[in-house]
Protein backbone atom coordinates (compact mmCIF):
# COMPACT_ATOMS: atom_id res chain seq x y z
CA UNK A 1 0.00 0.00 0.00
CA UNK A 2 1.35 3.58 -0.64
CA UNK A 3 1.98 5.89 1.83
CA UNK A 4 -1.02 7.46 -0.27
CA UNK A 5 -3.29 5.15 -0.50
CA UNK A 6 -2.49 4.58 3.88
CA UNK A 7 -3.26 8.72 3.90
CA UNK A 8 -6.41 8.34 1.46
CA UNK A 9 -7.71 5.51 4.10
CA UNK A 10 -7.14 7.01 7.23
CA UNK A 11 -10.10 9.54 7.38
CA UNK A 12 -12.41 6.61 6.88
CA UNK A 13 -11.06 4.59 9.81
CA UNK A 14 -11.16 7.75 11.88
CA UNK A 15 -14.44 8.81 11.05
CA UNK A 16 -16.08 4.92 11.63
CA UNK A 17 -13.56 5.27 14.94
CA UNK A 18 -15.83 8.16 15.62
CA UNK A 19 -19.18 6.82 14.47
CA UNK A 20 -18.61 3.55 16.80
CA UNK A 21 -17.86 5.84 19.94
CA UNK A 22 -20.96 8.19 19.13
CA UNK A 23 -23.33 5.07 18.89
CA UNK A 24 -21.57 3.57 22.18
CA UNK A 25 -22.32 7.29 23.91
CA UNK A 26 -25.45 7.52 22.13
CA UNK A 27 -26.68 3.99 24.26
CA UNK A 28 -25.12 5.26 27.27
CA UNK A 29 -27.41 8.64 27.12
CA UNK A 30 -30.48 6.65 26.17
CA UNK A 31 -29.79 4.37 29.46
CA UNK A 32 -29.21 7.73 31.58
CA UNK A 33 -32.42 8.91 29.77
CA UNK A 34 -34.35 6.33 30.17
CA UNK A 35 -33.31 5.92 34.33
CA UNK A 36 -34.60 9.77 34.97
CA UNK A 37 -37.79 8.69 33.35
CA UNK A 38 -38.16 6.13 35.00
CA UNK A 39 -36.80 6.54 38.34
CA UNK A 40 -34.03 4.86 39.79
CA UNK A 41 -35.86 2.46 42.00
CA UNK A 42 -36.51 -0.03 39.37
CA UNK A 43 -32.87 0.59 38.05
CA UNK A 44 -30.73 -0.26 40.69
CA UNK A 45 -27.36 -2.55 39.21
CA UNK A 46 -27.10 -6.18 40.26
CA UNK A 47 -25.13 -8.86 39.37
CA UNK A 48 -26.68 -11.86 37.21
CA UNK A 49 -30.27 -11.30 38.35
CA UNK A 50 -32.77 -14.31 37.26
CA UNK A 51 -34.95 -13.39 34.61
CA UNK A 52 -37.27 -15.96 35.60
CA UNK A 53 -41.41 -15.80 34.64
CA UNK A 54 -42.15 -14.25 38.45
CA UNK A 55 -39.23 -11.17 37.47
CA UNK A 56 -41.05 -10.67 34.49
CA UNK A 57 -44.31 -10.15 35.96
CA UNK A 58 -43.63 -8.45 38.21
CA UNK A 59 -41.29 -5.76 35.55
CA UNK A 60 -43.16 -2.28 34.49
CA UNK A 61 -44.96 -3.29 30.94
CA UNK A 62 -42.91 -1.40 28.75
CA UNK A 63 -39.53 -3.28 29.92
CA UNK A 64 -41.36 -6.90 29.62
CA UNK A 65 -42.11 -6.64 26.16
CA UNK A 66 -38.46 -5.98 25.53
CA UNK A 67 -37.84 -8.74 28.03
CA UNK A 68 -40.06 -11.41 26.65
CA UNK A 69 -38.55 -10.68 22.84
CA UNK A 70 -35.18 -11.77 23.98
CA UNK A 71 -36.66 -15.06 26.18
CA UNK A 72 -38.04 -15.61 22.85
CA UNK A 73 -35.27 -14.93 20.80
CA UNK A 74 -32.65 -16.20 23.05
CA UNK A 75 -30.04 -13.51 21.42
CA UNK A 76 -30.99 -10.12 19.91
CA UNK A 77 -29.44 -7.15 18.66
CA UNK A 78 -31.96 -4.09 19.88
CA UNK A 79 -32.76 -3.58 15.69
CA UNK A 80 -33.94 -7.18 15.67
CA UNK A 81 -35.90 -6.57 19.08
CA UNK A 82 -37.68 -3.42 17.22
CA UNK A 83 -38.86 -5.67 14.10
CA UNK A 84 -40.56 -7.87 17.00
CA UNK A 85 -42.17 -5.55 19.37
CA UNK A 86 -43.12 -2.67 16.71
CA UNK A 87 -41.49 0.30 18.54
CA UNK A 88 -38.09 2.02 17.61
CA UNK A 89 -34.85 1.06 17.89
CA UNK A 90 -33.43 3.59 20.03
CA UNK A 91 -36.27 2.48 22.42
CA UNK A 92 -35.77 -0.78 22.54
CA UNK A 93 -31.90 0.08 22.33
CA UNK A 94 -32.95 2.01 25.72
CA UNK A 95 -34.75 -0.68 27.60
CA UNK A 96 -32.14 -3.26 26.34
CA UNK A 97 -29.46 -1.11 28.01
CA UNK A 98 -31.59 -0.97 31.05
CA UNK A 99 -32.19 -4.33 31.11
CA UNK A 100 -28.62 -4.96 31.43
CA UNK A 101 -28.09 -2.41 34.32
CA UNK A 102 -30.58 -3.95 36.53
CA UNK A 103 -28.46 -7.50 35.89
CA UNK A 104 -30.79 -9.99 33.98
CA UNK A 105 -29.49 -9.28 30.50
CA UNK A 106 -25.92 -9.35 29.44
CA UNK A 107 -24.46 -7.49 26.84
CA UNK A 108 -21.97 -8.83 23.97
CA UNK A 109 -20.57 -6.46 20.71
CA UNK A 110 -19.33 -8.31 17.78
CA UNK A 111 -17.72 -5.67 15.49
CA UNK A 112 -20.17 -3.01 15.22
CA UNK A 113 -23.53 -4.91 17.03
CA UNK A 114 -24.12 -5.26 19.75
CA UNK A 115 -26.33 -8.50 20.89
CA UNK A 116 -28.51 -9.14 24.37
CA UNK A 117 -29.76 -12.16 25.60
CA UNK A 118 -30.24 -13.91 29.17
CA UNK A 119 -27.33 -15.58 30.64
CA UNK A 120 -28.42 -18.50 31.81
CA UNK A 121 -25.49 -20.77 32.19
CA UNK A 122 -23.98 -18.65 34.35
CA UNK A 123 -27.02 -18.58 36.83
CA UNK A 124 -25.80 -21.88 38.49
CA UNK B 1 -48.66 -24.10 11.30
CA UNK B 2 -46.80 -25.41 14.35
CA UNK B 3 -47.62 -24.60 17.63
CA UNK B 4 -47.39 -25.05 21.34
CA UNK B 5 -50.28 -25.14 23.10
CA UNK B 6 -50.50 -25.25 27.17
CA UNK B 7 -53.90 -26.40 28.79
CA UNK B 8 -53.77 -24.69 32.21
CA UNK B 9 -56.68 -23.49 34.98
CA UNK B 10 -57.06 -21.28 37.91
CA UNK B 11 -58.02 -24.58 40.24
CA UNK B 12 -57.50 -28.34 40.02
CA UNK B 13 -60.11 -31.20 38.82
CA UNK B 14 -61.67 -28.17 35.72
CA UNK B 15 -60.39 -31.29 33.75
CA UNK B 16 -56.91 -30.30 32.19
CA UNK B 17 -55.70 -33.41 31.63
CA UNK B 18 -58.41 -35.13 30.13
CA UNK B 19 -58.47 -32.38 27.59
CA UNK B 20 -54.72 -32.34 27.05
CA UNK B 21 -54.46 -36.30 26.57
CA UNK B 22 -58.01 -35.82 24.40
CA UNK B 23 -56.37 -32.67 22.17
CA UNK B 24 -53.32 -34.60 21.99
CA UNK B 25 -55.31 -37.73 20.66
CA UNK B 26 -57.38 -35.54 18.04
CA UNK B 27 -54.21 -33.80 16.47
CA UNK B 28 -52.83 -36.91 15.93
CA UNK B 29 -56.25 -38.35 14.55
CA UNK B 30 -56.11 -35.18 12.33
CA UNK B 31 -52.92 -36.38 10.71
CA UNK B 32 -50.67 -34.59 12.98
CA UNK B 33 -47.41 -34.78 14.83
CA UNK B 34 -48.00 -34.21 18.73
CA UNK B 35 -45.95 -34.43 21.83
CA UNK B 36 -47.82 -34.36 24.77
CA UNK B 37 -45.75 -32.80 27.95
CA UNK B 38 -46.48 -33.82 31.17
CA UNK B 39 -45.40 -30.25 33.32
CA UNK B 40 -47.84 -31.01 36.48
CA UNK B 41 -44.41 -32.19 38.61
CA UNK B 42 -47.01 -31.71 41.44
CA UNK B 43 -49.21 -34.12 40.57
CA UNK B 44 -47.77 -36.15 37.44
CA UNK B 45 -50.63 -38.48 35.87
CA UNK B 46 -49.84 -38.65 32.32
CA UNK B 47 -47.98 -41.83 32.81
CA UNK B 48 -50.88 -43.84 34.75
CA UNK B 49 -53.32 -42.43 31.78
CA UNK B 50 -51.02 -43.29 28.65
CA UNK B 51 -50.04 -46.50 30.74
CA UNK B 52 -46.50 -46.39 30.72
CA UNK B 53 -44.56 -48.27 33.35
CA UNK B 54 -41.18 -46.46 33.01
CA UNK B 55 -39.34 -44.13 31.31
CA UNK B 56 -35.85 -44.07 30.32
CA UNK B 57 -35.71 -40.64 31.27
CA UNK B 58 -38.20 -37.89 32.77
CA UNK B 59 -39.06 -34.75 31.56
CA UNK B 60 -37.34 -33.69 35.13
CA UNK B 61 -34.25 -34.89 33.97
CA UNK B 62 -34.14 -32.77 30.67
CA UNK B 63 -35.26 -29.48 32.79
CA UNK B 64 -32.30 -30.14 35.34
CA UNK B 65 -30.03 -30.70 31.98
CA UNK B 66 -29.11 -34.35 32.58
CA UNK B 67 -30.30 -35.67 29.14
CA UNK B 68 -31.50 -34.35 25.90
CA UNK B 69 -34.99 -33.88 25.20
CA UNK B 70 -34.91 -36.90 22.36
CA UNK B 71 -34.83 -39.71 25.48
CA UNK B 72 -37.42 -38.47 27.71
CA UNK B 73 -39.76 -38.80 24.88
CA UNK B 74 -41.79 -41.79 24.43
CA UNK B 75 -43.37 -42.58 21.14
CA UNK B 76 -46.82 -43.97 21.47
CA UNK B 77 -48.24 -43.34 17.77
CA UNK B 78 -48.92 -47.56 17.70
CA UNK B 79 -51.54 -46.81 20.17
CA UNK B 80 -53.46 -44.24 17.46
CA UNK B 81 -55.83 -44.02 15.02
CA UNK B 82 -54.36 -42.62 11.78
CA UNK B 83 -51.08 -41.39 10.20
CA UNK B 84 -50.12 -38.95 12.86
CA UNK B 85 -47.44 -39.70 14.85
CA UNK B 86 -47.86 -39.61 19.19
CA UNK B 87 -45.39 -39.18 21.63
CA UNK B 88 -44.90 -38.18 25.16
CA UNK B 89 -42.62 -36.45 27.69
CA UNK B 90 -43.83 -37.58 31.32
CA UNK B 91 -43.36 -36.00 34.74
CA UNK B 92 -41.28 -38.55 37.31
CA UNK B 93 -43.98 -39.54 39.57
CA UNK B 94 -42.10 -40.61 42.53
CA UNK B 95 -42.54 -39.11 46.13
CA UNK B 96 -38.66 -38.02 45.93
CA UNK B 97 -39.49 -36.24 42.73
CA UNK B 98 -42.23 -34.71 43.37
CA UNK B 99 -40.40 -33.16 46.76
CA UNK B 100 -37.61 -32.45 44.72
CA UNK B 101 -39.13 -30.62 41.67
CA UNK B 102 -41.45 -28.35 44.99
CA UNK B 103 -37.65 -26.98 46.44
CA UNK B 104 -36.58 -25.80 43.36
CA UNK B 105 -35.23 -21.74 43.19
CA UNK B 106 -35.48 -19.17 40.97
CA UNK B 107 -32.10 -19.73 39.10
CA UNK B 108 -33.49 -23.29 38.34
CA UNK B 109 -36.63 -22.31 36.90
CA UNK B 110 -35.10 -19.72 35.00
CA UNK B 111 -33.10 -22.36 33.60
CA UNK B 112 -36.32 -24.47 33.16
CA UNK B 113 -37.95 -21.71 31.02
CA UNK B 114 -34.97 -21.45 28.72
CA UNK B 115 -35.02 -25.21 28.35
CA UNK B 116 -38.60 -25.25 27.32
CA UNK B 117 -38.27 -22.45 25.40
CA UNK B 118 -35.45 -24.21 22.93
CA UNK B 119 -38.15 -26.97 22.65
CA UNK B 120 -39.74 -24.76 19.86
CA UNK B 121 -36.05 -24.74 17.70
CA UNK B 122 -35.11 -28.72 18.73
CA UNK B 123 -38.88 -30.30 18.51
CA UNK B 124 -41.60 -28.19 16.44
CA UNK B 125 -41.47 -28.04 12.69
CA UNK B 126 -38.88 -30.91 11.76
CA UNK B 127 -40.08 -33.11 14.49
CA UNK B 128 -43.72 -32.44 15.80
CA UNK B 129 -46.66 -30.08 14.72
CA UNK B 130 -48.04 -29.44 17.57
CA UNK B 131 -46.57 -29.90 21.67
CA UNK B 132 -49.41 -29.82 24.24
CA UNK B 133 -48.63 -29.30 27.81
CA UNK B 134 -50.34 -30.52 30.47
CA UNK B 135 -49.97 -27.98 33.69
CA UNK B 136 -50.31 -27.60 37.27
CA UNK B 137 -53.23 -25.35 38.24
CA UNK B 138 -52.91 -21.86 39.18
CA UNK B 139 -50.12 -19.35 39.76
CA UNK B 140 -46.90 -21.33 39.91
CA UNK B 141 -43.42 -21.55 38.50
CA UNK B 142 -43.72 -24.76 36.46
CA UNK B 143 -46.90 -23.64 35.00
CA UNK B 144 -46.02 -20.27 33.92
CA UNK B 145 -43.40 -21.40 32.43
CA UNK B 146 -45.29 -23.41 30.34
CA UNK B 147 -47.75 -20.83 29.20
CA UNK B 148 -44.78 -18.02 29.01
CA UNK B 149 -43.23 -20.99 26.16
CA UNK B 150 -46.67 -21.12 25.02
CA UNK B 151 -48.51 -19.76 21.73
CA UNK B 152 -51.74 -20.90 22.62
CA UNK B 153 -53.21 -21.29 26.37
CA UNK B 154 -56.17 -23.41 26.46
CA UNK B 155 -58.07 -22.21 30.09
CA UNK B 156 -60.25 -24.64 31.57
CA UNK B 157 -62.74 -23.71 33.97
CA UNK B 158 -65.99 -24.63 35.02
CA UNK B 159 -69.27 -22.79 36.31
CA UNK B 160 -68.16 -23.22 40.30
CA UNK B 161 -68.02 -20.06 41.80
CA UNK B 162 -64.74 -20.79 43.71
CA UNK B 163 -63.28 -21.30 40.26
CA UNK B 164 -65.24 -17.66 37.94
CA UNK B 165 -63.33 -15.00 39.73
CA UNK B 166 -59.80 -16.77 40.24
CA UNK B 167 -60.07 -17.53 36.11
CA UNK B 168 -60.92 -14.03 35.37
CA UNK B 169 -57.99 -12.52 37.41
CA UNK B 170 -55.64 -15.07 36.23
CA UNK B 171 -56.47 -14.27 32.88
CA UNK B 172 -56.84 -10.22 33.06
CA UNK B 173 -53.07 -10.26 35.44
CA UNK B 174 -51.48 -12.97 33.41
CA UNK B 175 -52.31 -14.23 30.23
CA UNK B 176 -53.06 -10.39 29.53
CA UNK B 177 -49.13 -9.24 31.15
CA UNK B 178 -47.92 -11.85 28.47
CA UNK B 179 -49.67 -11.12 25.52
CA UNK B 180 -50.86 -15.00 25.68
CA UNK B 181 -53.26 -15.86 22.94
CA UNK B 182 -56.30 -17.78 24.99
CA UNK B 183 -59.36 -19.87 24.50
CA UNK B 184 -61.80 -20.64 27.33
CA UNK B 185 -63.01 -23.89 27.77
CA UNK B 186 -66.09 -24.68 29.90
CA UNK B 187 -66.22 -28.46 31.37
CA UNK B 188 -68.84 -29.77 33.23
CA UNK B 189 -72.01 -27.87 31.49
CA UNK B 190 -74.92 -28.64 32.92
CA UNK B 191 -77.64 -29.20 30.58
CA UNK B 192 -76.06 -27.64 27.80
CA UNK B 193 -78.60 -28.29 25.17
CA UNK B 194 -80.90 -25.45 26.58
CA UNK B 195 -80.79 -22.32 25.08
CA UNK B 196 -81.27 -20.88 28.27
CA UNK B 197 -78.27 -22.54 29.16
CA UNK B 198 -75.80 -21.49 25.87
CA UNK B 199 -76.93 -18.64 26.05
CA UNK B 200 -75.92 -17.39 29.75
CA UNK B 201 -72.87 -19.35 29.09
CA UNK B 202 -72.30 -16.97 25.71
CA UNK B 203 -73.47 -13.55 28.12
CA UNK B 204 -70.96 -15.29 31.15
CA UNK B 205 -67.63 -15.28 28.60
CA UNK B 206 -68.28 -12.39 27.10
CA UNK B 207 -68.78 -10.34 30.62
CA UNK B 208 -67.27 -11.80 32.88
CA UNK B 209 -63.93 -13.28 30.87
CA UNK B 210 -63.46 -11.02 28.20
CA UNK B 211 -61.87 -14.00 26.33
CA UNK B 212 -62.81 -15.93 23.08
CA UNK B 213 -64.39 -19.41 23.61
CA UNK B 214 -63.14 -22.42 22.55
CA UNK B 215 -65.71 -25.08 23.76
CA UNK B 216 -68.53 -26.03 26.05
CA UNK B 217 -68.17 -29.44 27.42
CA UNK B 218 -71.09 -31.06 29.36
CA UNK B 219 -71.39 -32.91 32.07
CA UNK B 220 -70.86 -36.36 30.36
CA UNK B 221 -71.18 -39.49 33.23
CA UNK B 222 -69.17 -42.01 30.42
CA UNK B 223 -66.32 -39.96 30.92
CA UNK B 224 -66.66 -40.37 34.89
CA UNK B 225 -67.81 -44.06 34.35
CA UNK B 226 -64.36 -44.87 31.79
CA UNK B 227 -62.28 -43.53 35.19
CA UNK B 228 -59.78 -42.36 32.89
CA UNK B 229 -59.04 -45.69 31.39
CA UNK B 230 -60.12 -44.32 27.79
CA UNK B 231 -58.92 -41.88 25.54
CA UNK B 232 -62.22 -40.74 23.83
CA UNK B 233 -60.99 -38.98 20.88
CA UNK B 234 -59.36 -42.36 20.14
CA UNK B 235 -61.37 -45.09 21.78
CA UNK B 236 -65.02 -43.75 21.49
CA UNK B 237 -64.52 -41.74 18.13
CA UNK B 238 -68.86 -41.39 17.92
CA UNK B 239 -69.04 -40.07 21.25
CA UNK B 240 -70.39 -36.41 21.62
CA UNK B 241 -66.80 -35.54 23.58
CA UNK B 242 -65.04 -36.21 20.99
CA UNK B 243 -67.11 -34.54 18.36
CA UNK B 244 -66.55 -31.60 20.56
CA UNK B 245 -62.85 -32.47 20.56
CA UNK B 246 -62.96 -32.31 16.61
CA UNK B 247 -64.12 -28.78 17.00
CA UNK B 248 -61.48 -27.30 19.26
CA UNK B 249 -58.94 -29.17 17.51
CA UNK B 250 -60.10 -27.52 14.12
CA UNK B 251 -60.42 -24.27 15.57
CA UNK B 252 -56.57 -24.14 17.25
CA UNK B 253 -55.31 -25.82 14.08
CA UNK B 254 -57.18 -22.93 11.89
CA UNK B 255 -56.23 -19.93 14.12
CA UNK B 256 -59.99 -19.67 14.69
CA UNK B 257 -60.34 -18.95 18.12
CA UNK B 258 -62.17 -15.23 18.37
Amino acid sequence: MTREEILSKKPLHVLEKIRENLERLNEKMEVMIELQRHGHKDAQPLNDAPLDVMTLLSMPDHLRKTAMTICRCGRATAEEVSQQTSRARAVESAYLNQLVIMGYLKKERQGRKAYFYADRDSQR
Amino acid sequence: MSKIVAVHSYKGGTGKTLLSVNLAATFAKHGKKVCLFDLDFRAPSLFAILKVDNAECWLNDYLNGNCSINKVLIDLSSRILGNGKFFAALANPTTEAIREMSAKDRKWEMRALGRLLSLRNTLLNDQFDYLIFDTSPGLQYSSINAIVTADFVVVATTGDRSDVDGTRRMLQELYNLFEKKTGLVINKVLDPTSKSQKEEMDKRVKNVYQVPMLGLVPCFCEVLRAEGNLIFAQDKPNHPFTKILDEMATKIENNDVN
